[in-house]
């Protein structure tokens, strides 16, 4: 058993940082919002819907709306990169396919790829692979947008891309985003609500007042560091949009 | 004793169960072939991946069992001086039995194992998983094209298998042995019937494949997604599809008489 008595609401729009430790079911979270898993007992609800009891085709109009970034990127190996991407789309529109490689072509650009569509996924290194797989999960431009560690094997440079990017589809978008990592700096910065899940169950609220927690937990997984980053973080937000970069000297 | 009723009925019950699951993913890849789209492209790949990469391995197989046939069933029909029915023999044992049922133990090996092993990598590393988040159904776009492959294929590789059996045999008993090339194939002709040896030669490969189908596709979806689980279900496709084939060789073999 992972969750015992969990009950969280994630908002619309917002973007929600899922932390714990190894092993807490931030994975098992995600794939349970996915309808990918069920739970032994209680109910899943995506956008007022109850996922418990949905047959595969009623929880596939369920996840139209849904992107999924997965751990290893989960990418069909016998496709190409444009195949890949392009999946979705093929699968759920109409588009033609000059209009579809061109869709391909402008997602890939958003995360950093230029000319890789003829390739296999054996064929990219990690962090292209990552972010191959983060272009397919938005290429349907989804409401809801799940991420697995989106920041794991990327270098500064891309992690800075992706989480421009993930705060940008949310800004615009109004996308809702729920992000698992261990790299805490970036997630911190986009971060609307944080829930941290121990022993089953979660603490959730703002960065601010996770910074501001007495729990145990939540000192003992921030650290006092993390809290303190925690307590820059919200000092800069009062400052305005325009500390942004700064924050990356943090 | 009541611990050994106790563990044949929980066997049994899994046993039932199992089966309930393999007829319940059999009707989802029915139901996937009946609904639009058609796969054609993926369904093409499958049989060149099954069909024509197995052609090489079928073609060789043959030739070497007509081979022993040819050289096993003239030295034994001479003790009778009958080795004028070799053509007669090779023909209806090859068409009736070996045929189908060789060939569908080879497809097993090289072609079942190979995609379950394909399914069961794409479970181990989420692209199923990423295919359902795509609201894109798994057996639609991996298990049936691969499965239809298989029972297309089939009969296809078993009539290759048989005449490169033949063409063996011929080879040993005409071209070694020194038989009549003409009593040979005139034997063959006249015992081989296109209705009931073939027609039965035919319904057994197409059974074969469609079963074989059905278990290697249903083993890579269903095995545990690790390295460990991916090759105990690629075993258990070679064991599992190589008792049932012979089983039903059996079946329609009885049935067919009746």
């Amino acid at each position: 058993m992972v969750f015992k008595g969990l009950e969280c609401h994630l908002r619309k729009g917002e973007i929600h940082l899922l932390l714990g430790g190894s092993g807490s079911g931030k994975s098992t979270l995600l794939r349970m919002i996915g309808g990918l898993q069920q739970p032994d007992s209680g109910e899943v609800r995506v956008a007022g819907r109850l996922l418990s009891g949905l047959r595969e085709h009623e929880l596939g109009e369920i996840r139209k709306g849904i992107g999924m970034l997965f751990q290893n990127g989960a990418l069909l190996d016998s496709m190409s990169v444009l195949e890949n991407v392009g999946l979705p789309l093929r699968e759920h529109t109409k588009l033609t396919k000059p209009e579809i490689a061109e869709r391909v072509k402008q997602v890939l650009h958003s995360v950093g790829l230029e000319d890789v569509e003829p390739l296999l996924p054996r064929e990219l290194s990690g962090g292209m692979l990552r972010r191959v797989a983060f272009a397919r999960a938005i290429v349907m431009e989804p409401q809801i947008l799940l991420c697995d560690e989106p920041f794991s094997g990327l270098d500064p440079l891309n992690v800075s891309r992706i989480e421009d990017l993930l705060t940008r589809l949310n800004e615009e978008l109004g996308l809702t985003i729920v992000v698992t990592s261990h790299h805490m700096a970036s997630s911190l910065r986009m971060a609307d609500q944080m829930i941290l899940l121990r022993d089953g169950a979660c603490i959730a609220g703002t960065p601010e007042e996770l910074a501001a927690s007495d729990d145990e937990g939540v000192i003992g997984f921030l650290g006092e560091d993390g809290r303190a980053f925690l307590a820059l973080l919200h000092e800069m937000r009062d400052r305005g949009p325009g500390s942004a970069a700064s924050e990356d000297r943090v | 004793m009541i611990g050994l009723i106790r563990s044949l009925g929980a066997q049994a019950t899994a046993l039932i169960a199992g089966l309930g699951r393999v007829a319940n993913f059999g009707g989802s890849i029915v139901i996937a072939l009946l609904k639009p789209p058609t796969r054609f492209g993926f369904f093409i790949r499958a049989l060149y991946d099954a069909g024509v990469l197995s052609v090489a391995l079928i073609c060789l197989s043959g030739f070497t069992v007509g081979m022993v046939l040819g050289l096993q069933l003239y030295t034994t029909l001479t003790r009778f001086g009958a080795e004028e029915g070799l053509g007669a023999v090779v023909g209806l044992s090859l068409v009736r039995e070996l045929g189908p049922v060789v060939a569908g133990l080879l497809v097993t090996g090289r072609a079942g194992s190979a995609i379950t092993a394909e399914i069961g990598s794409m479970k181990s590393t989420e692209q199923l998983d990423g295919l359902r988040m795509m609201a894109i159904d798994p057996v639609h776009f991996v298990a049936m094209p691969r499965a239809l492959a298989l029972t297309i294929a089939m009969p296809l590789l078993n009539g290759l298998f048989i005449v490169f059996a033949i063409a063996g045999a011929y080879g040993i008993g005409v071209s070694v042995q020194g038989l009549d090339g003409g009593v040979y194939l005139s034997g063959l002709e006249s015992a081989v019937r296109f209705g009931d040896d073939v027609g039965q030669s035919l319904l057994k490969s197409l059974v074969f494949g469609l079963l074989l189908g059905l278990i290697a596709t249903y083993k890579g979806h269903s095995c545990s997604p690790d390295a460990q689980g991916v090759a105990r279900a690629t075993t258990s496709t070679v064991v599992t599809a190589s008792v049932v084939i012979l089983l039903s060789d059996y079946v329609i073999t009885a049935l067919w008489d009746v």
